[in-house]
């Protein structure tokens, strides 16, 4: 009985945390996590956006074993469970919707920063070739040779 | 239950002067079969516009963050590929 009410509260509790974590994972699919709170000003109204990346990822085990190493006679019997999980959110604004009283349009919002990076990425590529082709050719023998 | 599902959700409509904007969504979601993980891409894909004379219009939401790097990897690969066959020529 004392026993009982020992392992029951974290049991509980794990899988109340769990289902808290499985609900937060599953809204993260609502046209709500996108489309943020319009924001007010005069007669101009602003929603951003943003796109949303959610990964979950979780396992459970249990098991149980008896040790008769110590008394044959009486072999002591054990049992155990546990589990454990990870996940992550990303979120990335993509663009902002204005609504005023002339028509509503799509504003793009640019992260600099990340093209920036794929530019130098895409540079990296050409040049690493130019490289590669360069000294392939320079340590081609020559007839002479 | 697929392992890989796509979607088009709709939320709710806001009304805005004359204008009412109903916001639309591209979900995938993606289970692992087997395995106890999951992923979910929410991203936005256009905003409906009704106008009070009944106009209805369709406003696309772009990523041009996206667009813009995956043309510039193309491009970086597609440099790096002719200045291969450049080589080759010689």
């Amino acid at each position: 009985m004392t026993d009982e009410m020992n392992t029951n509260p974290p049991v509980e509790a794990g899988l109340e945390m769990f289902q808290d974590t499985m609900h937060e994972f599953l809204a993260a699919a609502d046209v709500r996590v996108v489309y943020g709170e319009p924001i007010l000003h005069d007669d101009t109204m602003i929603i951003p956006t943003a796109e949303v990346l959610c990964g979950l990822g979780f396992g459970v085990g249990s098991g149980s074993g008896t040790n008769a190493d110590q008394n044959p006679d009486k072999p002591s019997q054990g049992s155990g469970s546990g589990g454990g999980g990870g996940g992550r959110i990303l979120s990335r604004p993509v663009a902002v919707i204005v609504a005023s009283p002339e028509g509503v349009r799509v504003e793009p919002v640019i992260d600099i920063t990340k093209i920036g990076l794929a530019a130098l990425t895409a540079l990296g590529f050409m040049v690493g070739m130019m490289f590669r082709m360069s000294s392939r050719r320079h340590a081609l023998p020559t007839s002479e040779e | 239950m697929p392992a890989i599902e796509r979607e088009i959700r709709t939320g709710e409509t806001m009304q805005v002067g004359d204008y009412q904007i109903t916001p639309t969504t591209n979900v995938l979601k993606i289970r692992l079969p087997g395995q106890r993980a999951g992923l979910i891409w929410n991203r936005p894909k256009a905003v409906t516009v009704r106008t009070s004379n009944g106009q209805e219009n369709s406003l696309p939401v772009r990523d041009v963050t996206r667009l813009v790097i995956w043309y510039m990897l193309a491009g970086g690969l597609l440099g790096a590929i002719l200045i291969g066959l450049m080589y080759h020529k010689d």
